[in-house]
């Protein structure tokens, strides 16, 4: 067999296990300088994403390409039931995934460099993403509950990696103790739907649905769905199984949130796609509608389930948004509901929507992962965790306070950012679907007019208000370290690169979304055609 | 070919950032932004419709109308497609002409006055890309881009209860505006186009059924009502008016009311028209109901800028009537008559605005007998109110003789209710401006002064207009009939 058959479909991966065995001998060998093991770290999951982009069939990288383009998007041959398959779609995750931990291990860089703890940082993070990358190519339920252990298991010990601060303790604690209950729920589900049809390959269930409309035994796979949507809807920060989320994302490091919320939390949304579009598909092709009233009827009581998810998290989330006095927990909260976004576009289970879902996702790898950049630099600059500790930012570090606006703004769905453009499509997507799809794209729509009010607030004290004369407490941050240390007012060059790659990001895409739009709606239509 | 209209916004553009940035010199920049503006709309006007780059078959109908590919799904293209015909060129000259004399009205403005003239600027911008998109999503983009600057304009420049009346008015267009999104991705998508271009979207939405039709036209109505305001949308206006600044004001009922209209009229009415023939008795009321409660109210006042804030529900009722007589006459009636409430309202405004900082009051009967100390306001104010009520030679005159004689074609006998009530709020005008103006002084302040240059120059520009064309009506008229639709001669 030749390497591209072999080897090649998984170079990125392949790069980024290796990257992460490397930081570990550079550790054992005793070199643990942060500009080492992240260049290590940065370096590998860089190269990784090239790859995936070239795998894509951006031309001006075919060079690069690992993956037979004959190995895309095709189904497997029948009978065979393969563990992992490759998809268009799941590539565009991979690179959404190596994008948020790239950004993450760049602005990480600018860390104070007599922090300790820097290989550890850097090693859990390349094994989180190598979890979420296995994700992404995943096609039967066990390897994909695997893989997502892989990525859940690196996070918990990555939130607790200080070792010295509580708060991040009791976080990883938390965090240990609801992903463990999640990823029990999630594999009992696989377990009933094992029993249910035999199979546990995603393609085969797909297949269930398509001609058999759901099984001979329909309370048997509802349990086991409604069980595995429970354990995956904790790893998506769904409401109701969100509270653990604002908790973690608080008292993890700054830039270990901004990977839970800008990364991680997205594997949950991929897996989503895996497993319920079947469901979901049976209902778009005829199968029945959400209101036909019959209790087992399994397609449409899903996908009602998920609709009303959606709806749920993203009003909740928004509504306990408003009332946030702290940065990072109000930032959390706006994760949440996001989330609840992206759900409405695997309910609504058309191509356009899943367009609009992926979309979002990568509005939201985007503008969460800045957003908690932005929040990691203020701490280092000695502003508090309250919202109020950042009145005048923006005539002190003009620089941090336009991007963090950008941010915000596109986290509110204001046009000409990416935000806009993805929550338009998906609304769009949701009106193109007719019937009662309209109204969650009222709800929709009506939440993200919500979320301008919490959005605004926070730019108001950025802009409008002048700093108060004491100088803002700094003793209960992470690792503050004096304003004068760093290059770039403070920033550091690595984080003041993500930050403004993802602020450009934010507005190129907002503008001119069709080089991005164009490749995710063909990606979306080949995922729905083949299955997974 | 010349893309004139992306230049105007081009020029709108670029003069908004200056402004923003021009710090003190602010008020000079907005001013050469206005000035290029409107300059460029003659050309607009010159170039119609026989610029050389008139292209005819891109969007019929449309003069001197530009696309290009933005967005393009296999489900779903939008472009950036823009266009002017007679009704919406009408509207832009409004548009310019307000920018001019707000920018030279507020020229002392001392609070933060770089942004103040850039969110003049930025209003602008908006209305003008409403009047000249083609295109779903460019359409509320620009829709959505007004709203903003007149939300910070009322709430930071405004009155005292100005964060109550900026919040209101925020909330309920931005509620009404999300309901005329849906309403128009449904349009699309419910009549089985896949471009967001008006001219896709107006021959598609033909085939829809008229349940359909009038399901979405009745979203689409709310959207626009909204903005009208048509009652009982209405109660916005009443606060957002009295709490904002003059030259918001100005703007919000000169332009921003015109939206609504040109909104109802271009993607309602024209895209829908089973779904308007079938709701039309709905309009008819609400037009009704806007005519005699916007009258009546205004009767109530004492405050002068509320006075005028519930004259304009009144005015715009009858706007509304005209649009649901579904005639030419009644259309060209519509657009004649916005333009007349645009440059009128603005008028009164500014006067108001004039008069409460002369006098410290806008309450009617605490002033009196100020035109031997200020003539030049009171010359202005009863050139506005005599506008107002519809004196011949001045504008208002022939907009509403031809929205009266429209009703009458249509509706018959029904004409005597909005023409009674024009008669007795003539009257009640008249009264006001007795006692305001004339008798025995009340209420003056020692050392008054009257009005000041740059006040004169605002109000002066709007007085020249509208015996401009209070006596050549048809100037406007010309351009308007000439645009190819609802039974228009066309150019």
């Amino acid at each position: 067999m030749s390497f591209s058959t072999l080897a090649g479909p998984l170079v990125p991966e392949i790069l980024v296990l290796a990257a992460a065995l490397l930081v570990f001998l550079l550790d054992v060998a005793g070199i643990r300088r942060r500009e080492i093991v992240g260049g290590v770290a940065a370096g590998g999951l860089g190269v990784a994403l090239l790859v995936v982009v070239a795998d894509l069939g951006f031309g001006p990288l075919a060079f690069a390409r690992g993956l037979p383009a004959g190995m895309l998007d095709v189904l497997p041959a029948a009978g065979s039931s393969p563990l992992y398959a490759f998809s268009s779609l799941g590539l565009v995750f991979q690179g959404l995934f190596l994008l948020a931990a790239l950004l993450v291990a760049t602005a990480s860089l600018s860390r104070p460099s007599e922090e300790r703890g820097a290989p550890i940082f850097y090693g859990l993070l390349l094994l989180a993403t190598l979890g979420m990358l296995l994700v992404a190519v995943a096609s039967d339920l066990i390897f994909l509950l695997l893989a997502i252990e892989v990525t859940s298991i690196s996070t918990y010990v990555l939130v607790g990696y200080t070792r010295r601060d509580a708060r991040a303790l009791e976080a990883a604690m938390k965090f240990y103790i609801v992903g463990a209950l999640s990823s029990t729920l999630s594999f009992f589900g696989a377990s009933l739907l094992f029993g249910a049809y035999g199979t546990t390959n995603l393609y085969a269930l797909i297949d269930e649905f398509r001609l058999g409309g759901g099984g001979g035994y329909p309370v048997l796979a509802l349990l086991g769905y409604g069980i595995l949507l429970a354990g995956l809807a904790f790893k998506t920060t769904l409401v109701p199984f969100h509270a653990w989320a604002v908790d973690v994302y608080d008292g993890a490091p700054d830039d270990v949130s901004a990977f839970l919320a800008g990364g991680t939390k997205k594997v949950g949304v991929f897996a989503f796609f895996l497993v319920f579009l079947g469901p979901v598909l049976f209902v778009r092709s005829g199968g029945g509608n959400p209101f036909s009233g019959a209790p087992f009827d399994l397609g449409p009581t899903l996908q009602l389930t998920l609709a009303l998810l959606a709806v749920l998290t993203m009003t909740a989330g928004n509504v306990l948004a408003l009332l946030q006095n702290e940065m990072k927990r109000m930032l959390a909260y706006s994760s949440i509901s996001q989330a609840g976004y992206i759900l409405l576009g695997i309910a609504i289970g058309t191509a356009p929507a899943l367009a609009g879902a992926t979309l979002q996702v990568a509005a939201h790898v985007l503008m969460k992962s800045g957003a908690f950049l932005v929040v990691g630099a203020a701490a280092g600059l000695g502003i508090g965790p309250r919202i109020a500790d950042w009145k005048g930012l923006g005539g002190r570090r003009p620089f941090l306070a336009v991007a963090f606006a950008l941010m915000l703004l596109s986290l509110a769905g204001v046009p000409l950012t990416i935000g806009f453009v993805s929550k338009f499509v998906l609304f769009s997507a949701a009106v193109q679907a007719r019937g009662f799809f309209v109204w969650l794209a009222v709800a929709g729509l009506l939440n993200s007019a919500l979320s301008v009010f919490y959005y605004a607030r926070v730019l108001k004290v950025v802009f409008f208000e002048a700093p108060d004369p004491v100088p803002a407490r700094s003793g209960d941050v992470v690792g503050a370290a004096g304003p004068a240390a760093l290059a770039v007012g403070g920033l550091g060059y690595g984080r003041a690169v993500a930050i403004a790659a993802v602020a450009a990001l934010i507005v190129a895409i907002g503008v001119y979304p069709q080089p991005i739009l164009g490749p995710i709606q063909s990606a979306a239509t080949h995922f729905l055609a083949t299955g997974a | 070919m010349l893309p004139l209209i992306s230049i105007v916004l081009a020029t709108l553009l670029v003069g908004t950032v200056a402004t923003f940035l021009a710090g003190a010199r602010a008020r000079w920049v907005a001013l050469g932004t206005a000035g290029v503006f409107l300059a460029e709309v003659g050309l607009l006007f010159l170039a119609y419709p026989g610029w050389p780059g008139y292209n005819a078959q891109l969007v019929p109908g449309f003069a001197e109308s530009e696309s290009h590919a933005w967005i393009h799904l296999p489900w779903m293209q939008v472009n950036y497609t823009v266009g002017v015909d007679g009704i919406s060129l009408v509207l832009i000259l409004l548009t310019a002409i307000l920018q001019i004399a707000t920018v030279v009205y507020s020229w002392n403005e001392s609070k933060n006055p770089a942004a103040y003239f850039g969110l003049v600027s930025l209003t602008c911008l908006g209305s003008f890309g409403v009047f000249v998109a083609l295109d779903v999503l460019l359409f509320f983009l620009f829709w959505e881009a007004v709203l903003v600057p007149m939300f910070f304009l009322i709430g930071v420049w405004g009155g005292p209860r100005r964060r109550y009346a900026a919040l209101k008015f925020f909330v309920y267009t931005h509620v009404a505006s999300i309901v005329m999104l849906v309403g128009l991705l449904a349009v699309v998508f419910y009549s089985g186009a896949t471009s967001f271009d008006f001219a896709a979207i107006d021959l598609a939405a033909r085939g829809l059924s008229p349940v359909v039709q009038s399901f979405l036209f009745l979203a689409l109505f709310f959207g626009f009502a909204v903005k009208f305001p048509i009652v009982p949308f209405h109660t916005w206006l009443p606060d957002a008016h009295v709490e904002a600044p003059t030259g918001g004001s100005v703007l919000l009922a000169g332009l921003l009311l015109k939206l609504g209209g040109y909104g109802l009229i271009r993607w309602a009415v024209e895209i829908l028209p089973a779904g308007f023939a079938h709701d039309r008795a709905l309009l008819f009321a609400a037009a009704f109901v806007s005519i005699v409660w916007g009258s009546v109210v205004s009767l109530a006042q004492r405050d002068l800028k509320r006075m005028v804030a519930f004259s304009s529900i009144n005015h715009m009722g009858i706007v509304l009537l005209a649009i649901a007589l579904d005639s030419s006459l009644g259309l060209l009636a519509a657009v004649l008559l916005m333009f007349a409430h645009g440059i009128v309202s603005a008028l009164l405004f500014m006067s108001a605005g004039t008069v409460h900082h002369t006098f410290g009051t806008r309450d009617i009967p605490a002033i009196g007998g100020i035109t031997p100390t200020t003539p030049a306001l009171s010359t202005m104010l009863l050139a506005g109110s005599l506008a107002s009520l519809g004196l011949p030679a001045l504008i208002g005159f022939p907009a509403e003789f031809t929205a009266l004689l429209a009703t009458w074609n249509g509706l018959g006998y029904w004409v005597f209710l909005p023409l009674g009530i024009l008669v007795v709020t003539a009257a009640f005008y008249i009264w006001t401006m007795q006692r305001m103006l004339f008798g025995p002084p009340r209420g003056i302040p020692v050392g008054t002064h009257d009005v000041a240059w740059f006040e004169g120059v605002g109000m002066g520009l709007l007085v020249a207009l509208t015996v401009l064309f209070g006596i050549l009506p048809g100037l406007l008229v010309n351009v308007i009939t000439s645009s190819p639709v609802h039974g228009f001669p066309g150019p």
